[in-house]
């Protein structure tokens, strides 16, 4: 076992630490305080090519191993979450696109998205089916002048932002998740209507649309194959899950690293706080939290690139990871007192936004599920 | 033109100085280290002259350890064409990488070489001006702006300097040496498809006993110590108070 990145793997690291303690960090306050979108930032990283990060080079990606994405996912994160929500979430749509798409799908969209010119949005959650998307009820049919989809879909990041949505619909009501197929919608499209973005606990830079549909779109929106767009889905959400765990691991590292300052500096009782048993062994069990979690998450984006599959690998990451984070988000709120209470530090910040991480591309419940039924089978 | 650009690996500037328990240096053990802040600047002027075709070729060199190289890296994804590292494990003070630099610049014969003005290790500010002694070659130090005239076709640049209390304009005959200084240029950041194609890029590697040169440091390094630690202040109650304790115990007035 091998436990060093590669140079290429620093470099990505490095650029993104960069730009994100240098930019991203700016905005992150002001996204979370106003609610306004984290366009500028997200921007930013565009610009630099960060959008295609998960893209061979064949679609002007840059061939970066799922460690190097990783370790830049993670430095995003540790200054602005909501950015980082808003750019795996265009990973999820370009993955869609990447797994499922046909060769020309992939090249009429993937280097535009790689370049930074196209945001995508991905669309499989409902009201009525968020832990079993095989629920959904959004329909496409067939007709005359193409696919006529009606439905609606919820908590969809980025959704009014998304220049493409990437939606999962029923083609075949009786197949079950045989009968889901993804679509590619252009926004724009006539028939698509955006509720206004919900109000959240955290990522609030980072916006969640409730998107209905009842447009017609041509046959040439079909995702690559009918039929094929839940394990598109699923192989998507496999390695989406290792950038949840990597954002996880982004948030909780800030949160550790102010607190291992903070305890150094404040002094009670006449010794600073890290000199005091109690909160020694905090520390002590955040790094652990926080050391065990890196070693899950680069080990599942190590699988993510070999030919096995690394379901199980990835949902251990996500579970570890989000809920280390909760843990260490959680004792970086104690160790500060009523100073990490307040919103003059960002630590308030950090527990909020790790919050969703035990949430989304399937809860803590649904990855042991996961992990579960594998290890029984 | 063929531009020479020198780069400098130095502990990154965001991180905190620690020194080493025994004085004998600061600690650099696991801390993160990056590019000159200068260098980014020289780089980036570099680059730019190269944009605007004034420039045919930007070649960085370090002088440094093999580690350096990530630093020369950078510059080839910030733009440069190509890299020189002149490999060296000893302590490389601002003589010994001027020594270097000079026999790089017979080699290469570049119209403008440009170089940070200080880096933020050792904060010596001496190596551009040393390498313009070793060279006979004009300088130009503290630059806040560079102007090539006539695209480099009359052999002038003028070169803005940044002054004590002002700005001083000067015409220099290139070949000539710029150090920049801290406004000179924002230096852009390095796109992801640039660091990946950087590695394509020619870097050569040569010894200091390749260009006849001794590049280890002729002065000794005695003793780092950390600045003394700040002393919480006081507050006092009124004018007289105050008064008293700057005649009485600071002794100021
Ligand atoms: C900020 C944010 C961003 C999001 N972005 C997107 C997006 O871009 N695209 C998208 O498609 N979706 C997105 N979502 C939706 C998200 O993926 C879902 O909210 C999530 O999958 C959970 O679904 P649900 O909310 O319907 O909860 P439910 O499925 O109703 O679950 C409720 C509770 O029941 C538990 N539960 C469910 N099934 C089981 C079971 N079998 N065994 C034990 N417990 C179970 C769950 O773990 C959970 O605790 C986002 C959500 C949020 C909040």
């Amino acid at each position: 076992m091998n436990f060093t990145f590669t140079d290429d793997e620093i470099a990505f690291q490095d650029a993104a630490k960069k730009v994100s303690a240098e930019v991203l960090k700016n905005n992150a306050k002001h996204y979370d305080e106003t609610r306004e979108f984290c366009s500028d930032s997200l921007k930013a990283l565009g610009e630099l090519g960060f959008w295609g990060m998960n893209l061979p080079s064949e679609y002007d990606g840059v061939d970066i191993s799922s460690i190097g994405m990783t370790l830049a996912v993670e430095e995003v994160a540790y200054y602005c979450a909501a950015t980082c929500s808003s750019l795996t979430a265009h990973f999820l749509s370009t993955d869609s696109i990447l797994i499922g798409g046909t060769k020309q799908q992939k090249q009429d969209f993937l280097p535009r998205c790689a370049a930074g010119e196209l945001l995508g949005a991905f669309a499989l959650t409902e009201p009525g089916a968020g832990s079993n998307p095989a629920e959904m009820r959004t329909k496409a049919t067939r007709t005359e002048e193409g696919w006529h989809l009606t439905g609606t879909k919820h908590y969809i990041t980025n959704g009014a932002y998304a220049d493409f949505l990437v939606v999962y619909a029923k083609t075949d009501p009786e197949a079950g998740h045989k009968g889901i197929s993804a679509f590619l919608i252009e926004r724009g499209t006539e028939g698509i209507e955006y509720a206004s973005p919900e109000k959240t606990l955290g990522l609030r830079g980072s916006h969640i649309y409730e998107i209905s549909f009842d447009c017609v779109v041509p046959e040439s929106a079909l995702l690559g194959e009918e039929g094929a767009g839940f394990s598109t889905a699923m192989e998507v959400l496999d390695r989406g899950r290792v950038e949840i765990a990597a954002m996880s691991l982004g948030i909780a590292r800030a949160a550790y690293d102010d607190s291992l300052a903070w305890s150094k500096d404040r002094v009670v009782s006449g010794k600073p706080l890290c000199r005091h048993q109690g909160i020694q062994w905090k520390l002590a069990e955040m790094h652990t939290q926080l050391e065990a979690a890196k070693m899950v998450t680069y080990k599942a984006a190590d699988s993510r690139d070999s030919d096995r599959r690394f379901s199980v690998e990835s949902a251990v990451a996500k579970l570890f990871a989000s809920e280390a984070a909760a843990m260490i988000t959680d004792n970086a709120v104690q160790i500060h007192g009523g100073y990490g209470y307040s919103s003059d530090l960002p630590i308030e910040r950090y527990y909020r936004d790790a919050r969703i991480t035990r949430i989304f591309e399937g809860t803590s419940e649904i990855q042991k599920l996961i992990i579960g039924r594998a290890i029984t089978s | 033109m063929k531009v020479l650009v020198a780069v400098k690996r130095v502990i990154d500037y965001n991180v905190k100085i620690r020194v080493k328990p025994d004085n004998s240096d600061v600690d650099l053990t696991n801390v993160k280290m990056a590019m000159n802040p200068f260098c980014e600047i020289a780089v980036e002027e570099a680059v730019r002259l190269k944009e605007k075709g004034v420039a045919t070729e930007v070649v960085a060199v370090t002088v440094g350890p093999k580690a350096a190289q990530e630093q020369l890296r950078t510059a080839l994804a910030l733009g440069a064409d190509r890299a020189i590292h002149v490999e060296s494990d000893e302590r490389v003070e601002s003589l010994g990488a001027a020594k270097a630099l000079a026999k790089l610049v017979e080699e290469e014969q570049p119209g403008l070489v440009i170089l940070g003005k200080q880096a933020i290790d050792t904060d010596n500010n001496q190596t551009g001006q040393m390498l313009a002694a070793l060279t006979g070659l004009p300088q130009g130090t503290f630059a806040s702006e560079v102007v090539v005239s006539g695209d480099g076709t009359d052999g002038k640049v003028q070169v803005t300097r940044e002054i004590d209390g002002g700005l001083q304009t000067v015409e220099l005959t290139l070949p000539v040496i710029v150090t920049t200084d801290l406004r000179l240029n924002e230096p852009r950041y390095a796109k992801l498809p640039d660091i990946m194609k950087a590695k394509k890029k020619p870097l050569d590697v040569k010894s200091p006993a390749d260009l006849g040169v001794e590049v280890a440091s002729k002065t000794q390094l005695l003793k780092v110590e950390p600045p003394a630690e700040r002393q919480g202040g006081v507050k006092v109650s009124s004018v007289d108070e105050l008064v008293d304790k700057l005649k009485n115990e600071a002794k100021v007035l």
